[in-house]
């Protein structure tokens, strides 16, 4: 019964430009709680006549959905992709409830546009903020095919069915193919209540899919930021000044526009751009550049100084049985695989950004005023990113790109150096954080937080302070346990004995880890429960040996999760893979440190990130939910530290206070 | 500038470019092969791994001149449809999130499994360990080993 053929063939023979019959569906809200929206249906210019998916670059940016004359789906992603697999989650959402196979999905990715709502790729909430207007998407577009469906047959719309891209007439043999009805259904006005999916009916939901990208990523098809190229593109870096908030009081570049291929030489404001050719060129002239700068008030700043000057401030209060520890955190950087970079192309009082933003609204803003237009001159492309973590919400590489073109009047590249991305980063900021409790009521710890200095810049990174909130609460519980003489997980137990969420992904992780088995010498065991941003639930058990040079290796974690409904279980659980090595860096290898001013770090050599002879077994167990989905991509960070300091202690009586955990605490 | 004559993926490519410049940045910037991913320009991260006569090497610090000659192989010269098994394992095990160190893996492992066949988790880890993945796919990556070897 597939007419698409036919339909095709025509379009080619008549020489038609236009596809032109997509169904278009538009949502104007799609916070949870509103009603079902209105729907608007347009047809679109959209040319094509091939098979091609095509682009919905003509569309109401509210689009998310559209169908054309193959079946395909075309799914319009809103949020940025940085490895945390949610284009695939929405449009799997999506493409569930319209009923479609997941090898008729396409994603596209959405421009900055402030009509596809918030679209600040942070905080963990994509799914949870998108996941009741993706299933109004699909179902929409769903009940307009089965009313089309239904008119050409002749019978009731509700005793139709849908199977994988076709409507299924109620005699249970007829069926007609989505992609035939498209045009049909353009026409349709949506009346009546939205029939969502019950769980149970789900064939995409809740199974694990790959990420879509997956096949572009490993044959090196894939588009990241650094991969943008445009006809007469150079490439610029940038020399800034080392020490936070200097300034340029002279430089000589005679030797950088030496550099073979190196075409310009451009001051901006606080910072010495070097214009040329290719990537090399660019970096090793910037390298060449002789600069003289003003360190400005900042170049005594010491982050050592800092923790000594945060703990002094300290007022411990007064109480009876009172129990106190100190716990020590250095400012983080980010470390993205892919360095800060952004493509920009300022021409004809118009501006075209190519961003690997987890920000492309804000991209737009800060580019429009720097370069002096108003925002909608502004289009931002956003990219596939090389990891985010929370760096690319901020916008500064845009704003240097954006500058730059506008100088240069040609597409700019804007690339940043592993050294550029340790020492300018927007840090996690530095924490002592200071808990206690009085142990004749034994409780959560009350625990306060003293910073460092306000002149380092810092800004979000995976889990944000929660990273340091759970290090210090799970490692004082710990304390707590000993100076009572409980077991953690008991203690545990009972402190959480109103919050049955906490109770239920504790038992889990102990009954899966085995927790209570003996241990030989030198090894340990150590639990944490967080809820991150308090929505996502996850008890991590790690078990460690600890050598007699005090090295500390991680042999295995067993984390419970429980997110609401795992829209993508595969998903869920890379993402607590890849939060618990994220925070294994941070415990035992990471840290920022400042010394005059200066960030003293430049490449992995002296910022070690885990490698893969470190790597722990990771068993993820996710409890069955039918809630809402809440968010997991930063969740499986917080619980790891205090895990593995808790499992050191168990292995060494010896306690961890500062992080990250270097061998001279274990072997003193 | 000099010209050189550089086999990429079976097909020869003229570049006129400074001896003492990098592999990695003739591939992305001149060529245009942008699946060679910069990471640290230091030879430390391996997210730039290209196959020059199979042993897997660090573009970012291998001057062009080092190269001319040889066989070069980038995860563009790779099948388009993904059926190396190195390529189907990591679809099969769902190995990738951000992807961006992939292609250094993929090469790197690719290498690993032409003089061990069947390596063990420890020769994984040594082939391995100085390729950097933030994303924390490691444990995905040694499955995926495990299952190209057996393909």
């Amino acid at each position: 019964m597939k007419k698409n053929l036919s339909r095709r063939d025509f379009l080619k023979l008549s020489g038609l430009a236009g596809g032109g019959l997509i169904l278009g569906i538009y949502l104007e809200a799609c916070a949870p709680g509103t009603d079902v929206p209105e729907v608007t249906v347009l047809p679109t210019g959209t040319p094509s006549a091939t098979s091609t998916p095509r682009q919905p670059f003509d569309w109401n940016p509210n689009a998310f959905v559209m169908m054309d004359q193959d079946g395909v789906m075309t799914f319009t992603a809103p949020r940025s992709e940085m490895g945390q697999g949610v284009r695939t989650s929405l449009a799997m959402i999506a493409a569930e409830e319209l009923d479609v196979e997941w090898s008729s999905v396409r994603i596209v990715q959405a421009n900055a546009d402030q009509k596809y709502g918030d679209q600040v790729t942070g905080g963990s909430t994509t799914v949870s903020r998108f996941y009741e207007g993706m299933r109004i998407a699909g179902a929409t577009a769903r009940q307009l095919l089965v009313l089309a469906a239904a008119n050409v047959w002749g019978v009731e719309p509700d005793q139709c069915t849908t199977e994988a891209g076709n409507v299924i007439h109620p005699d249970g043999v007829q069926r007609l193919f989505y992609g035939d009805l498209v045009q049909a259904a353009s026409d349709l006005k949506r009346s009546g209540k939205l029939q969502f999916k019950e769980s149970s009916q789900y064939k995409i939901v809740g199974t694990g899919i790959g990420h879509w990208d997956a096949p572009r990523i490993i044959t090196g098809k894939a588009e990241y930021g650094l991969d943008v190229r445009l006809p007469d593109m150079v490439f610029a870096a940038l020399a800034r000044c080392p020490v936070f908030g200097g300034s340029i009081s002279s430089y000589e570049d005679t030797d950088a526009r030496a550099v073979t291929g190196v075409k310009d030489v451009i001051v901006l404001d606080d910072r010495v751009a070097v214009i040329a050719e290719n990537s090399w060129a660019a970096i090793r002239g910037r390298d060449a550049l002789k600069m003289v700068w003003d360190e400005g008030g900042n170049a005594t700043l010491d982050s050592r100084e800092m923790v000594i000057q945060a703990t002094s401030r300290v007022q411990p209060p007064t109480m009876d049985n009172l129990l106190d520890a100190y716990y020590e955190l250095p400012y983080e950087a980010h470390v993205t695989m892919e360095p800060m970079n952004c493509t920009v192309y300022f021409h004809d009082g118009i501006c075209d950004v190519w961003a690997p933003t987890q920000d492309p609204q804000n991209v737009r803003i800060e580019v429009a005023h720097a370069c002096g237009l108003a925002g909608d001159k502004v289009t931002v492309h956003v990219t596939l990113m090389g990891g985010g973590f929370g760096r690319r919400l901020q916008v500064d590489y845009a704003v240097e790109a954006a500058l730059l073109s506008k100088t240069l009047s040609v597409p700019v590249q804007v690339i940043w150096t592993r050294a550029d991305d340790l020492q300018h980063d927007f840090y996690n900021p530095m924490a002592v954080k200071y808990a206690f409790v009085s142990l004749d009521t034994p409780a959560l710890p009350i625990i306060r937080t003293l910073r460092g200095s306000s002149s380092v810049p810092t800004g979000w990174w995976r889990s944000v302070e929660h990273f340091s909130i759970a290090f210090s609460e799970q490692s004082f519980i710990d304390e707590m346990a000993v100076a009572l003489n409980r077991d953690p997980y008991d203690m545990r137990l009972e402190l959480y004995e109103d919050n049955e969420d906490a109770l239920a992904v504790m038992r889990l992780a102990a009954e899966k880890s085995n927790w209570g088995k003996a241990m030989s010498a030198g090894q340990g065991r150590g639990m944490a429960y967080f809820a991150t941003f308090g929505v996502t639930h996850v008890a991590q058990v790690a078990d460690v040996t600890v050598e007699t040079n005090g090295i500390v290796h991680v042999n295995q974690v067993v984390c419970a999760v429980n997110c609401g409904l795992a829209i993508n279980p595969d998903t869920v659980k890379a993402q607590i893979e890849g939060g618990i090595v994220f925070g294994l860096t941070a415990a035992l290898k990471s840290g920022i440190v400042i010394e005059n001013g200066r960030v003293q770090h430049s490449n992995f050599h002296d910022y070690p990130i885990l490698r893969m002879d470190e790597m722990p077994v990771i068993e993820v167990h996710i409890i069955p939910s039918d809630k809402k989905p809440t968010g997991i991509g930063e969740m499986g960070v917080p619980p790891i530290a205090p895990a593995v300091a808790n499992a050191v202690y168990t292995a060494t009586g010896k306690r961890i206070r500062h992080l990250p955990i270097v061998p001279e605490d274990l072997t003193a | 500038m000099p010209t050189f004559d550089l086999q990429i993926n079976g097909q020869v490519h003229i570049v006129d470019v400074d001896e003492s410049m990098p592999l990695l940045w003739i591939l992305r910037d001149v060529l245009g092969f942008t699946g060679t991913k910069f990471g640290c320009g230091m030879g430390l991260c391996g997210s730039c791994t290209v196959l020059i006569d199979d042993e897997p090497i660090r573009s970012c610090i291998t001057a062009v001149s080092r190269v001319v000659g040889k066989p070069i192989i980038t995860i563009e010269g790779l099948p388009e449809d993904a059926s190396h098994p190195v390529q189907a394992a990591w679809l099969e095990e769902k190995v990738v999130q951000c992807g961006y160190c992939q292609a250094g893996q993929i090469m790197n492992a690719i290498a690993l499994l032409k003089t061990n066949p069947s390596p063990s988790d420890s020769d994984i880890d040594d082939a391995m360990k100085d390729s950097l993945c933030r994303c924390g796919t490691y444990q995905r990556i040694r499955a995926a080993i495990h299952r190209a070897a057996e393909a």
